[in-house]
C-alpha cells in the first residue's frame, strides 16, 4: 500500500476539522465549575471503596449529581495545577496522607470543616487520626478517611522451626523491644540457614523514627533530625546490620519475593495495607503467616482524607456525603473492598472485620491492627519534613546496602541536612 | 558489516553470504521481541500468577477474563477515538507545518535564517517538563480544558520534526532539480508540492510513524488538560488501572498496553513500507 | 494556503542569496512557511517559559503565595552536590547508552539496505521495543537483571564470573539503565538511519565499484559522507533526550511503596537530572528551586548539543 499525498491531505483534514468542531461543541458543554446542582469528587484507584461511592450517588440522587472521578497517574499534581489554574476545580478531593502536611499550610484553599459542624462527629475517629487533618492554625482541612497501623508480619512454621515464640500473642509479648527483636534475628539466622530477619534496614530506622511523636523538623521550623529521637533510631538501624539480621535485597525486587516465598525473608514490619501486596506477590505463601504486634508500640504508615475546597458552592451538602462515606459501616465495606483501615473505631467490631483470613490461617487480623491503630502516638508533621528525612534515609541506606561506614554516613547526612535547611529557611 | 555492493550486484548472492547478514539480524529481532512477548506472557495471567516465582514462561489461560475486566473498568473504544482523533490530526498537522518549513530552512537563503533555526533548537533543547501550571492556565483562560483541541493545537508543529527533515531534505532533495522546476515557472508551494514532497516520502513516513506514536503514548499533558473522565484518550483511561497501596491488577493493566499497541502496529506497517522502498526505485527521480 | 498559491513565480527567490535586498517583503511566503511553529510557541510555549523562569527567582510550595529569592535558588544550585551528582550519572548513563546503540543502529540500518528477505519482519521486531510500555520494559529488565535470579547473573555464572549485584551498586545500576536504553531505542535509530540510506543514489556505489572500492571503503567515502546529515541529527536528538531522561530509570528503580520514586536507588546513583527535578518539585514542594534545576537541565543539555554538532558538523554537511 503506497500513501498518496491526496488521500492523505483528505483524511488529515476531514479528521483535523471533525476534531476542531467537536472541540468546540465539547467546549462549549465543559462545565467551568460546579453549578450546584453538579458535584465533583476527585478520589484516585483504591482510594475509596467504589461500592460505597456508587451508593452515595444513589443515595443522594435526588439533590446533587454526584459526579465521582478517579484521577490517575500523579494526583496531587494534578490537584495543585487545577487550585492554582482556578479552572476546573472539584468540589470534594481526596488528599492522601503523605501530602497533607504540604496541604496544611495552605489551608485557606479549603473549607474549614468546623464550620460545618465537624466537632460533633469528632468522638467516632481516632484521635490522632483526626488532628493530622489539622492547620496550625486549628483549621479542619481534612476528614478521615484510613488509617495504615504498622504490625509484625511472619511466617509461623519457619518461626517455630527457630524456636521462636510463633503463636500472635507470644509474638506480641515476647518480641516486645527491639533488642528482643534482634535477638530473635539472630537466632533465626543460626537455626534457619541463609534466613534474615527484615529486609533492609531502612524498615527499622523508619519504623522507630513513625513511632515517636517527632520528625525532622518541629512546629517552630526548627530542625530535629539531629536529636536523640532520629539518633536512637539511626542507632537500632545500624545495630541491625551489625548483627546480620537485615538482607541485602531491595523490597519488592523478584529475588526479594523469592526469598519471601522460599521463607528466607519470613518476617517484615509493615502496615494493614500490606497484606494485600503480600496477597498479590507472593499467593503461595497462603495460610503461612500471621500478624503480631511490633516491637515497643505501633507506627503508622499512610491514610488518607476528604476536603472540600473553596470552589464548592454547596458545602453542607458535600459535607453531609462526606461523613455518610465515612461513617463506620461505610469505612468496614472500605475495608473488605480496598483495604482501607477504618479510622472510626466502631468499624472494627462489624462483622465483616471479624471475618477470620485464611491466608493469615484463620486469624482475625483486626484484633492485632485494631488495637494498633488506636493507640497510636499523635506526631506533628512538617512540611519540611519530606526534604529533611531524605538525606537520613538516603544515608542509612547506603550503611545498609553499599556498606557505608555509618560514622561517615551520618555526619555527611548532617552535612546534607544542614544545607538543605539553610536553604528551605529552617534553623539547623 | 554487510556489503552494499555485493548485495547490489548479485542479486540471488551465496548461501554464506545470506547466513552471515540472517544471523545477527535474527538473534537482534529476538531480543527485540522478548519484551512484547513477555507482555503477552503477562496479560494472559492473572496479577497473582505475574508474580510467582519462577515467572511464568508460557501463555496463561487468563486472557480472556482480563479482556472483560478493562472493559468493564475503562472505556475502551471511546477513548481510543479520541487517541485516534488526536494522533491523527496532529500527525497530520506536524507533516504539513514540519515539511513546509524544513524545505525553506534545507533549501532556502533569508535574512534572519541562522537566528530563527538557532531560537528553533534551543526551543527544542527546553525540558519539557518545565512548567505544566502556566500551561493549563492559558489553555483555562481560552477554554479548551476538556477537549481534544488542547492536545491537538499545541503539538501542530515541532521542533524535532522540523529538524529531521532539514536534515533529510539536505542530501534528498538535489538542488538541480529545485532549479530546474525554478527555470520551468514552478513558484514555491508548486516547488514544495511537486519537487519536495514525492522525493522526501520515506522521511515523512518517519515523522508521521513517530509523531503518531509520541501522540500515541502521550500522557502527562492529557492527564491534567482532560478533565472530563469520560472523554479522555486512552493512556488516560488506562492510568486508572493503576492502583495504590499495591492493588494494580498488573493482568488487566498489561491486557490494555498490548491492546493499546495495535494500532501502532498497523501504523507502523503502513509507515515503513513507505521509508524501505525497492532500491531499484531509489530516492531520485527524474 | 490559499494566498500562498497566488504567489507570482517572478518573487520566488534564488536557492542562494545573491541580488540586491528588496525588503523582507520578498521572503514573506519563506517566513509564513516557517510561521506555524513560532506561532505556536508565542501562544502556547513563550508564558510557560517566561513564567518558570520568573518562578525561579521565588520561593513557591505550588499553593501558596510565592516569596521573592533573588538569585539565591541559583546559588543553592551551583553549591548543591546532588545536582552536580545528578549531572554525573546522566552524562555517564547517556554515554554508556548512545554510543553502543548508534553503532549498533548503523550496522542494523546498512544490514537491512542491503538486498535482504523478510525485511517486513526484521523492521517490525525492531520497532517492537520502541512501542512497548516502559513499565513493561522496566518489569522485563528489573528480572533479568536480579541479582539471585536473574538471566544475565545466570550467564556470568555458567561462564566462570561472579554475579554482580546490577541494581544493588552504584554501577551496576547505571550500566542496567544504559542497557534498557540502548536496547529500547536502536531499532528507532536504526529507522532514522535507513531513511537517510535510502537519499544515497544507486548510481554513486555503482562508480565506485567500477573505482575498484571495496564494501569498507564505500561505506567510509561514500556511506558515511552523505549519512552525516542523518548522524548529526540522531546524536543531537540522543542528546537532548538522553540527557532528558527519567522513566527508565523511575520505573527500574522504585521499589516499596514508601520509598521516593525519584531518589533513584542506592547512593543515587541512578538519579538523573530530570529526577532531580521531580524530587526537588514535587517530593520536596520546591517548585522555585526546581524552576532553577529545570534552567541548569537546559544549560547542559544547550552545551552538550553544541559540543556534538560541533564535533559531527567540522567538515561541512
Amino acid at each position: 500500500m503506497r500513501l498518496s499525498r491526496r488521500g492523505l491531505l483528505r483524511a488529515g483534514l476531514a479528521s483535523t476539522a471533525a476534531t476542531a468542531l467537536g472541540g468546540l461543541a465539547s467546549g462549549c458543554a465543559v462545565p467551568t465549575g460546579s453549578t450546584g446542582r453538579n458535584m465533583v469528587l476527585w478520589y484516585w484507584s483504591g482510594g475509596l471503596s467504589d461500592t460505597v461511592v456508587k451508593n452515595a450517588k444513589a443515595r443522594y440522587d435526588s439533590s446533587v449529581d454526584l459526579d465521582a472521578i478517579q484521577i490517575g497517574g500523579q494526583y496531587r499534581s494534578k490537584l495543585i495545577t487545577t487550585i492554582t489554574g482556578r479552572a476546573h476545580i472539584p468540589d470534594i478531593a481526596g488528599l492522601k496522607g503523605e501530602d497533607m502536611a504540604a496541604y496544611l499550610p495552605n489551608a485557606d484553599q479549603f473549607v474549614d470543616l468546623r464550620t460545618l459542624g465537624a466537632e460533633k462527629y469528632k468522638s467516632r475517629y481516632l484521635s490522632w487520626k483526626w488532628d493530622q487533618g489539622i492547620a496550625d492554625d486549628g483549621t479542619m482541612v481534612g476528614f478521615p478517611i484510613d488509617c495504615g497501623p504498622v504490625a509484625h508480619y511472619y511466617q509461623f512454621e519457619i518461626f517455630r522451626r527457630a524456636g521462636l515464640p510463633y503463636e500472635p500473642d507470644d509474638v506480641s509479648k515476647e518480641l516486645n523491644t527491639w533488642e528482643k527483636f534482634f535477638d530473635a534475628g539472630v537466632q533465626l539466622g543460626k537455626r534457619v540457614p541463609g534466613a534474615k530477619l527484615l529486609t533492609d534496614v531502612n524498615s527499622v530506622f523508619e519504623n522507630v523514627v513513625q513511632q515517636g511523636t517527632q520528625r525532622y523538623v518541629d512546629k517552630d521550623r526548627q530542625f530535629i533530625g539531629d536529636q536523640d529521637h532520629v539518633r536512637r533510631a539511626w542507632a537500632l538501624a545500624v545495630e541491625a546490620k551489625r548483627r546480620g539480621i537485615v538482607s541485602d535485597l531491595v523490597s519488592g525486587t523478584p529475588d526479594q519475593q523469592s526469598a519471601v516465598q522460599d521463607g528466607k525473608l519470613p518476617s517484615q514490619l509493615n502496615a494493614s495495607w500490606a497484606s494485600f501486596d503480600i496477597k498479590n506477590g507472593v499467593p503461595k505463601t497462603k495460610g503461612r503467616w500471621r500478624v503480631a504486634q511490633m516491637p515497643v508500640r505501633p507506627a503508622n504508615n499512610g491514610g488518607s482524607f476528604l476536603s472540600i475546597t473553596k470552589a464548592c458552592r454547596e458545602p453542607e451538602q458535600a459535607f453531609e456525603i462526606i461523613t455518610w462515606i465515612l461513617d463506620a459501616a461505610n469505612q468496614a465495606q472500605g475495608y473488605v473492598d480496598a483495604g482501607l483501615f477504618p479510622s472510626t473505631p466502631a468499624s472494627y467490631g462489624l462483622k465483616q472485620m471479624q471475618e477470620p483470613d485464611e491466608f493469615f490461617g484463620g486469624q482475625v487480623t483486626t484484633d492485632v491492627f485494631g488495637p494498633a491503630a488506636q493507640k497510636i502516638a499523635v506526631a506533628y508533621n512538617s512540611p519540611f519534613d519530606i526534604a529533611l528525612g531524605q538525606p537520613l534515609k538516603d544515608e542509612i541506606k547506603n550503611v545498609g546496602v553499599l556498606g557505608k561506614d555509618p560514622k561517615k554516613a551520618w555526619s555527611d547526612a548532617m552535612s546534607k541536612c544542614r544545607r538543605i535547611a539553610k536553604h528551605l529557611g529552617v534553623s539547623y | 558489516m554487510a556489503s552494499i555492493k555485493e548485495s547490489r550486484t548479485s542479486i540471488k548472492g551465496s548461501r554464506r553470504r545470506g547466513i552471515a547478514l540472517h544471523l545477527p539480524l535474527i538473534v537482534s529481532t529476538l531480543i527485540s521481541a522478548f519484551p512484547f512477548y513477555w507482555a503477552v506472557i503477562m496479560s494472559t495471567h492473572s496479577s497473582s500468577e505475574i508474580f510467582s516465582y519462577p515467572p511464568k514462561l508460557l501463555p496463561g489461560t487468563h486472557f480472556l477474563e482480563n479482556v472483560r475486566n478493562l472493559f468493564d473498568a475503562v472505556d475502551f473504544f471511546g477513548s481510543m477515538w479520541n487517541s485516534l482523533l488526536v494522533a491523527v490530526s496532529v500527525t497530520f498537522l506536524v507533516l504539513l507545518f514540519d515539511s513546509l518549513a524544513a524545505f525553506v530552512f534545507a533549501k532556502f537563503e533569508f535574512p534572519g535564517k541562522g537566528l530563527l533555526f538557532g531560537l528553533l533548537m534551543l526551543i527544542f533543547m527546553v525540558p519539557a517538563q518545565l512548567s505544566v501550571i502556566p500551561q493549563f492556565v492559558v489553555m483555562a483562560k481560552i477554554g479548551w480544558i476538556g477537549s481534544m483541541t488542547a492536545l491537538i493545537v499545541p503539538a501542530a508543529a515541532n521542533a524535532f520534526g522540523i529538524f529531521w527533515m532539514r536534515q533529510y531534505m539536505k542530501t534528498a532533495i538535489h538542488d538541480e532539480l529545485l532549479d530546474a522546476s525554478r527555470l520551468d515557472g514552478a513558484n514555491f508551494l508548486r516547488q514544495y508540492w511537486h519537487v519536495a514532497l514525492p522525493v522526501v516520502r520515506p522521511g515523512l513516513a518517519f515523522l508521521g510513524i513517530f509523531t503518531f506514536m509520541g501522540q500515541w503514548n502521550d500522557f502527562a499533558w492529557p492527564l491534567i488538560a482532560l478533565t472530563n473522565p469520560n472523554n479522555v484518550t486512552l493512556q488516560v483511561a488506562l492510568s486508572q488501572l493503576n492502583g495504590t497501596h499495591g492493588t494494580t491488577d498488573y493482568g488487566i493493566v498489561m491486557t490494555g498496553a498490548l491492546l493499546a499497541l495495535i494500532p501502532l502496529l498497523i501504523v507502523f506497517a503502513i509507515g515503513a513500507k513507505q521509508i524501505i522502498g525497492d532500491l531499484a526505485k531509489g530516492a531520485v527521480r527524474g | 494556503m490559499a494566498v500562498l498559491e497566488q504567489t507570482p513565480p517572478a518573487v520566488t527567490p534564488q536557492p542562494a542569496p545573491t541580488g540586491p535586498k528588496k525588503g523582507l517583503r520578498k521572503y514573506w511566503h519563506l517566513y509564513a512557511a516557517i510561521s506555524p511553529f513560532y506561532l505556536i510557541f508565542l501562544g502556547f510555549g513563550l508564558f510557560p517559559v517566561g513564567f518558570s523562569l520568573y518562578l525561579s527567582f521565588h520561593r513557591w510550595d505550588g499553593l501558596g503565595s510565592m516569596e521573592w529569592a533573588g538569585l539565591s535558588q541559583y546559588q543553592y544550585l551551583l553549591s548543591d552536590s546532588d545536582f552536580w551528582n545528578s549531572i554525573g550519572n546522566t552524562v555517564v548513563i547517556w554515554a554508556l547508552a548512545t554510543f553502543p546503540m548508534i553503532f549498533l543502529a548503523m550496522v542494523t540500518a546498512v544490514m537491512l539496505n542491503s538486498a535482504v528477505r523478510f525485511k517486513g519482519l526484521y523492521r517490525v521486531a525492531y520497532f517492537l521495543p520502541n512501542v512497548t510500555s516502559v513499565v513493561a520494559i522496566a518489569i522485563v529488565f528489573g528480572s533479568i537483571f536480579s541479582t539471585n535470579a536473574g538471566m544475565v547473573n545466570a550467564v556470568l555464572n555458567a561462564v566462570g564470573i561472579d554475579q554482580v549485584a546490577w541494581l544493588n551498586t552504584p554501577w551496576g545500576i547505571k550500566v542496567t539503565i544504559a542497557a534498557l536504553m540502548t536496547w529500547q531505542w536502536t531499532g528507532y535509530n536504526a529507522i532514522i538511519f535507513l531513511a537517510g540510506l535510502q537519499t544515497i543514489p544507486g548510481d554513486l556505489y555503482e562508480a565506485a565499484r567500477m573505482d575498484g572500492a571495496g564494501p569498507i571503503q564505500t561505506f567510509f567515502r561514500i556511506t558515511l559522507p552523505l549519512l552525516r546529515p542523518t548522524l548529526l541529527f540522531v546524536l543531537v536528538v540522543s542528546t537532548v533526550t538522553g540527557l532528558q531522561s527519567f522513566s527508565e530509570p523511575q520505573v527500574l528503580l522504585q521499589t516499596s511503596s514508601n520509598d521516593s520514586t525519584f531518589a533513584g536507588g542506592p547512593g543515587h546513583s541512578g538519579q538523573t537530572m530530570v529526577l532531580y527535578f521531580f524530587q526537588q518539585t514535587f517530593d520536596n514542594n520546591d517548585f522555585g528551586y526546581g524552576a532553577a534545576v529545570a534552567w541548569g537541565i537546559f544549560l547542559v543539555v544547550v552545551l552538550f548539543s553544541i559540543i556534538n554538532w560541533r564535533l559531527v558538523q567540522r567538515r561541512g554537511d
